[in-house]
């Protein structure tokens, strides 16, 4: 049985693209059209290969690039209206390499920088930097500098100075490079729980075990363009697909492929679920 | 079973070379000087721009020595000029780059760096500095050039000097002691 | 648009196939012959000397325009502030209170305009026609020691990662809220810190271990090192300097033994 005691997405649509492009100074076309909505309170991986366009596509989401063409909406307001500053207020972005945010003396001060620019009265900066430091389990490093923390505590000292601004989504750019399966596991236990508060959390990864675990919806771009959009299952249905666009399945699912031609079914995506399949027949382990 | 004989020391280059921690600070300090002054520039309100890699003059002087700051902000500076297109100026902001980090780095660590030793080293390197592109700026390009670039060229070194010393505290933080994590 | 756009580019001109040695002597002797000149119509054949290299140099258009954005500027300052500030000679043109226009003082200040322009393309050609590698393989050819010429050569090749970590910060630092393009100057020395601090601790982080590389390739083994591709003079490279130096050489004795007006 997987637990997914996860809120159920809501209808709103928080992040909606339209036909966005993008070219990179120099002619690369990293963005090639993509239509795409992200609902408030989802769970979505986007998944792809190396310069297949994810990063592009997350920095189209909080303003710091800008569409070539087509267009952003989030939470209904045009983003092309709103300053990067003012984006960040809805979405968070956790960068891929947490050294490149962390500058103050101690965890505490670096994660009141967020809220601290957004101009939040002390006594809401408080309350958030608190929440943040409990919601990333960093309490007893929090008056260390930064930098001297291991690599698995700066990720999250990252991450909590973004979950500070209390944003409405948060985008983690690969956020378990680097980090052991304990850390890993741990990470994104913490991940998990803020999208169970509500938070809509947008995870860029080819690590296609976590998106198996954690993720209600899939994204998987190629080559600037969204080749697949659906839950997990679906994903990992489409062996070629995901061949083509450099990902791996997770190997449970590999598994499962193999062993279909004995009758078991190729959308499975866990141990457990392979196991209930193969022990009790098909009973329906959903 | 051979005899233990303390630590391992390496074995001395036969070379008479600097160790190879400068060649890499340096190296380092020198491109950071050189990518920060062509890619951070501040629009001042008055005129044209002012540009970071001040900062990183005095801070290479005041964290790492007098050496490094002449060596690593005066060429460092100078590429930055040679890369721009205005290689013309180059020898000239060695110089003045050059003796700017000299003397702030001389005077800025007096007293293990006392916040007076740090003044007196902004304001003396600023004065080397300043002084030595009005007189450059005079002979080459007319005492007209050289007025008019001077308050901006004074008011870089007052917020340069004021950046670069904020920086080095908050580098010194982590300089010492450093715990060796990953 | 930030600086980055590197000047060096590669093609296959006589300029760039020249001995990078020749190269750097030549900026030397050109910048002085600029220097001792002051007469603003041999001046101006110095410019067109300078034009020339740049078209056998085969210079990018837009390259070298870039490049003159900022000299252009400088120009016209002095152009203007000049005359300004020197009253010599006659005929005056325009007088108002202690300041006098003439004549010789608006040629003293295009002539010197002039002599900043022919400054800076010496120097651009050098830039354009001289890979960053080749310079510093020529410094150490004349004397540099090695391991000078070697941190050079680390930092030229870590300029363009720094200016992609410099951008990177950047971004990182504005999804969070950093607005660098507001606040007073004391607001906005404090976010420039934002900046600067990650990008400075990551060079540092990276000259720990760049030191630990260095030593591990037999750093400071032998006091030289042998190269895959040797610098040596060909006949039209001795042809060049020689060529160099006597542009120099000529009018300097013209000007200072013959005292001829130049």
């Amino acid at each position: 049985m997987i637990p997914r005691n996860r809120a159920l997405p809501s209808e709103e649509k928080i992040i909606s693209v339209r036909n966005l492009k993008f070219v990179y100074e120099g002619g690369v076309e990293a963005l090639r059209g993509i239509n795409l909505d992200i609902r408030s309170g989802e769970f979505l991986a986007i998944v792809g290969g190396n310069g297949s366009g994810k990063t592009t596509l997350a920095k189209n989401f909080n303003g710091l690039l800008r569409p070539t063409g087509g267009t952003v909406r989030v939470a209904d307001k045009p983003a092309s209206e709103l300053t990067v500053a003012q984006l960040s207020r809805i979405i968070g972005y956790a960068f891929q390499n947490p050294d490149h945010q962390l500058f103050c003396a101690s965890v505490e001060e670096e994660v009141r920088f967020g809220p601290v620019n957004l101009g939040y009265p002390e006594d809401e900066v408080k309350a958030k930097v608190e929440h943040a430091i409990e919601a990333m389990d960093i309490h007893s490093v929090r008056a260390l500098p930064p930098h001297s923390l291991r690599l698995s505590e700066r990720r999250r000292v990252s991450i909590a100075s973004v979950i500070a601004m209390d944003p409405r989504v948060i985008i983690l750019d690969e956020p378990t490079t680097g980090l052991d399966a304990g850390e890993t596991k741990a990470l994104m236990a913490k991940v998990s729980q803020l999208n169970r508060e509500g938070r809509t959390v947008v995870l860029i990864t080819h690590d296609m075990r976590l998106v198996a675990e954690h993720a209600s919806r899939v994204v998987v771009m190629s080559d600037g363009r969204i080749v697949l959009d659906s839950d997990p299952r679906g994903a990992f249905a489409d062996l070629d697909l995901l061949r083509n666009c450099s990902l791996v399945p997770p190997p449970v699912m590999l598994l499962a492929h193999s062993l279909a031609k004995y009758g078991v079914p190729r959308d499975i995506i866990s141990p457990q679920e392979l196991v209930m399949r193969i022990v009790l027949g098909k009973g329906d382990v959903r | 079973m051979e005899s233990m004989e303390g630590p391992a020391r390496p074995p001395q280059s036969p070379a008479k070379f600097v160790s190879p921690k400068v060649v890499a600070l340096y190296a380092m300090l020198t491109a950071l000087t050189t990518a920060v002054t062509m890619t951070l520039v501040i629009p001042l309100p008055t005129r044209g721009y002012y540009n970071v890699g001040e900062s990183m003059v005095f801070f290479a002087a005041f964290t790492f020595g007098w050496r490094a700051g002449m060596i690593c902000g005066g060429i460092g500076s100078a590429a930055a000029d040679l890369l721009l297109g205005y290689g013309f100026f180059a020898p000239i902001t060695l110089v003045a780059k050059g003796a700017e980090g000299l003397v702030a780095g001389i005077l800025g660590n007096l007293k293990g760096g006392a916040p007076w030793a740090r003044i007196a080293g902004i304001w003396a390197g600023g004065s080397c500095m300043v002084a030595t592109y009005f007189f450059a700026e005079w002979i080459f390009l007319g005492f007209g050039v050289a007025l008019t670039e001077l308050p901006a060229n004074v008011f870089q070194v007052l917020l340069g000097g004021l950046i670069g010393l904020m920086l080095s505290q908050a580098v010194a933080v982590y300089r010492n002691p450093r715990s060796k994590q990953a | 648009m930030t600086g980055f756009v590197d000047l060096f580019t590669e093609s296959n001109s006589a300029l760039h196939r020249m001995d990078p040695r020749v190269k750097i002597a030549s900026v030397i002797f050109l910048s002085l012959l600029a220097l001792i000149i002051s007469e603003l119509g041999y001046l101006l054949v110095l410019a067109g000397v300078m034009v020339l290299l740049l078209l056998i140099g085969r210079a990018s258009f837009s390259k070298t325009m870039f490049a003159f954005s900022y000299v252009s500027r400088v120009m016209l300052l002095i152009v203007v502030l000049w005359p300004i500030f020197d009253p010599s000679g006659t005929p005056v043109l325009l007088e108002f209170g202690p300041i006098k226009i003439t004549g010789p003082g608006i040629l003293a200040g295009l002539a010197t305009a002039v002599r900043v322009f022919c400054l800076a393309a010496v120097w651009y050609v050098l830039m354009f026609t001289t890979s960053q590698r080749d310079l510093v393989r020529a410094l150490v050819k004349l004397g540099l020691r090695f391991d000078y010429g070697l941190s050079l050569a680390i930092s030229l090749r870590f300029l363009p990662t720094f200016g992609a970590t410099v951008e990177s910060i950047k971004d990182a630092q504005r999804a969070r809220g950093l607005e660098l393009d507001r606040g007073g100057v004391a607001k906005r020395a404090r976010n420039y810190l934002a900046v600067l601090v990650p990008t400075t601790i990551t060079a540092l982080k990276t000259a720990d271990t760049l030191a630990l590389a260095l030593q591990s390739r037999a750093y400071g083994a032998r006091a030289d090192r042998t190269y895959l591709r040797e610098l040596s003079m060909r006949a039209i490279d001795y042809v060049a300097l020689v060529v160099v130096v006597a542009a120099f050489a000529l009018p300097f004795a013209a000007k200072y033994l013959l005292s001829m007006p130049l």
